[in-house]
């Protein structure tokens, strides 16, 4: 009993872990402006690629390939995320959201069918962040791949909290999401900030994919999932809190993976939407509130 | 004297066809348009690109003195973009018969219209309510549900032994179809399944399902899940340490769905197929396979090869003389085909293929061999 229990903790730990980074990226955008970036769960599908394209060019045999990987991806998926802010959002930063909304789910579908023509359909394997091996706890087979998952997660969630807390570019960044007018006012250059803010949720979306892509595939049409996990994480969590979406994620992979192995998958996806559409009615500000002025 | 009038009635008939912009009266030698509808995007642009690959290599290969044209459409992965490109072909192309998707759901919305317009649709879908409808213009060169779930549960129960086998199916149409199928033969067999757990395609998590099969006293898993899922489903077993024996659907037979897992991984684990062309030696099914590598650098799989045998089926026909697209329908209705995989004859309703295999991987390589062969299973050949 102990040891199934461990054994499925872990599991959606790991699968949380990169859910909390997917969801991160996903509402650091939406606060920077005010607008939902559905082309993001391509842009986690679009990391795991990187990844495995990437991995293609190491010799075989090193142990640490996932590792030694992940700064290049988190690089080629922050400019890729400023490029989106330069294609999807600056020519349309003056009209209504739902033009930013329209516009990234075109971009993400672009995404989706250049990677599904250039690498193909079917699933690819990423690489393993530390290779291969179990790790006994309390009787369950833990593989050292999901340890190295929560950890790396945890490693690159409190680099954002840093970066977000305690540097001067990291409270530009919060002050233009607060408050732009102001920030403008007080010499804060949006477009630096706002291609910053693509460019960081870009660089998450990277290592979201780098992390998922070795246990649990990566496809061309998986965008769709991600985003669907990160929207749901940021209505439970609170339109706009940031760490709100992040634990949030974190708790729906724990809650789907229990309630999975308790009763069934079926029964655990219903018992969670009805869960979101019950906050919607008794909480729509979530569960930690919704940042201000921030719903588009 | 009688000639030469006839012979200038024909040419002021076709001149003054030209002339008013009227289609000429379909000549014995003028090209014939055959379409291909296949899902080459979307969760299903696998095994669509797979059917497209085995259509067109049937397709540009005709048989002497017959000339064909084809296009290709995406259908992607829903009924509309299906039924829209299904009407494009018919107004456009006018084919005399269609590659048409292995999504179920798609065939479903596609299959009235083709019986309207009378036009053959040649699919690998295993969707076993299609060829239950009625439409006379459906026709399926792999093996139903019927047959191949037949291969994979008696294989389980009487090969391995299971007694207490869970089922992990997808919540598609191919998973439910999949799943009532192999329910029935276990029935037939006395085995009821102590666990049958629906799972949708997008869950990349399978500890709980492998959790609540080795709680509720599985001794084997049977699998009827795509592609992906099945490798996650593989794999997280082997990783958990599942003891009993794995019996996975068509979709881990796929050359693209082994390279996923380690060799390791795949010890003892085994597959119901119709074919395997990256597992026969014979000397046609190994010149195939090499085409197949050189022209589209990927490994050849059973739903290429279907695909590949159903359009040659059609070239038969053409070359038999069929020049309309009724013509085509009657006589694959009514003649026998021996193709790469195996000979197909229809069953009255389109089912074309009857034959199943059962592929297992030795734990070294990921390349299955044929453990046991299932011909003619559902007694119509």
């Amino acid at each position: 009993m102990i040891e199934a229990t461990v054994q499925l903790l872990a599991t959606a730990l790991a699968l949380g872990s990169a859910y909390a980074l997917t969801a991160l990226g996903f509402v650091l955008i939406i606060n920077a402006v005010g607008a939902v970036n559905f082309a993001h769960g391509d842009l986690v599908m679009a990391g795991g690629f990187v990844a495995v394209a990437l991995s293609l060019l190491l010799p075989e045999g090193l142990p640490v390939p996932g590792l030694i990987l992940l700064p290049a991806v988190l690089l080629t998926m922050a400019v890729g995320g400023a490029a989106l802010a330069a294609v999807a959002y600056a020519p349309l930063r003056r009209s209504p959201p739902v033009s930013v909304f329209i516009s990234t789910i075109a971009v993400g579908l672009i995404l989706q069918h250049a990677i599904s023509l250039g690498a193909g359909p079917q699933p690819r394997v990423g690489p393993s962040l530390v290779g291969d091996g179990l790790v006994d706890l309390l009787g369950a087979a833990l593989s050292y791949q999901q340890l190295a998952t929560i950890a790396v997660a945890a490693v690159l969630c409190l680099a954002v909290h840093t970066l977000l807390n305690r540097t001067r570019f990291g409270r530009q960044l919060r002050a233009a999401a607060q408050d732009p007018e102001m920030a403008r006012a007080c010499g804060i250059d949006l477009r630096i900030t706002i291609g910053a803010t693509f460019a960081l949720a870009g660089a998450l979306a990277g290592g979201a994919g780098l992390l998922l892509s070795n246990q649990y595939f990566v496809t061309p049409t998986d965008g769709a999932m991600f985003m669907l996990k990160a929207y749901v994480a940021t209505v439970i969590g609170g339109w706009g809190r940031i760490w709100g979406a992040a634990v949030a994620a974190l708790c729906i992979a724990v809650f789907e993976v229990l309630v999975a192995a308790a009763v069934s998958y079926l029964v655990a996806e219903m018992l969670l939407y009805l869960g979101v559409l019950a906050l919607l009615m008794l909480r729509p500000q979530g569960l930690f509130g919704e940042a201000e002025g921030r719903r588009a | 004297m009688h000639m030469t009038i006839t012979r200038s009635l024909m040419t002021l008939s076709a001149a003054v066809a030209l002339a008013i912009g009227m289609p000429a009266t379909a000549q014995a030698d003028d090209p014939l348009a055959v379409s291909v509808l296949v899902p080459i995007t979307g969760f299903l642009a696998l095994e669509g690109t797979a059917q497209r690959n085995g259509a067109v290599m049937a397709l540009d290969n005709p048989p002497e003195g017959v000339r064909v044209t084809y296009d290709v459409a995406d259908t992607a992965t829903s009924p509309e973009v299906a039924v829209t490109a299904l009407r494009r072909a018919l107004d456009r192309q006018k084919p005399v018969a269609i590659a048409a998707p292995i999504f179920g759901t798609q065939m479903l919305a596609m299959a009235p219209i083709a019986d309207r317009a009378d036009v053959p649709l040649i699919t690998v879908s295993g969707t076993a309510k299609l060829t239950e409808l009625g439409h006379d213009i459906v026709f399926r060169f792999f093996p139903t549900d019927a047959v191949v779930k037949v291969a994979q549960a008696r294989y389980a129960v009487q090969d391995l032994g299971m007694k207490r086998p869970a089922i992990l199916f997808q919540t598609t149409a191919y998973g439910q179809s999949g799943r009532t199928e192999l329910v029935r033969v276990l029935g037939d067999l006395g085995v009821a399944p102590v666990l049958e757990e629906a799972i949708d395609p997008g869950i990349k998590d399978f500890v709980p399902a492998l959790e609540r099969a080795a709680a509720a006293g599985a001794d084997g898993l049977l699998l009827q899940l795509h592609s992906g899922p099945t490798a996650l489903a593989v794999r997280q077993a082997h990783e958990r340490g599942f003891e009993g024996p794995i019996v996975a659907g068509s979709a881990l037979h796929q050359p693209t769905t082994a390279a996923l897992v380690e060799p390791a991984a795949l010890a003892g684990v085994c597959a119901e197929s119709a074919s395997s062309p990256v597992s026969d030696s014979g000397a046609e099914m190994a010149a195939f396979a090499e085409a197949y590598r050189q022209r589209f650098e990927a490994e050849p799989d059973a739903f290429a090869l279907a695909q590949y045998d159903g359009m040659n089926m059609v070239l038969a026909a053409l070359a038999a003389g069929a020049r309309t697209a009724e013509a085509v329908k009657i006589w694959l209705a009514g003649n026998r085909f021996q193709g790469l995989a195996m000979e197909y004859v229809s069953d009255g309703t389109g089912n074309m293929a009857h034959d199943a295999i059962i592929l297992c991987y030795d734990g070294l390589t990921r390349t299955p061999v044929v453990r046991k062969r299932y011909d003619n299973v559902d007694g119509v050949r």
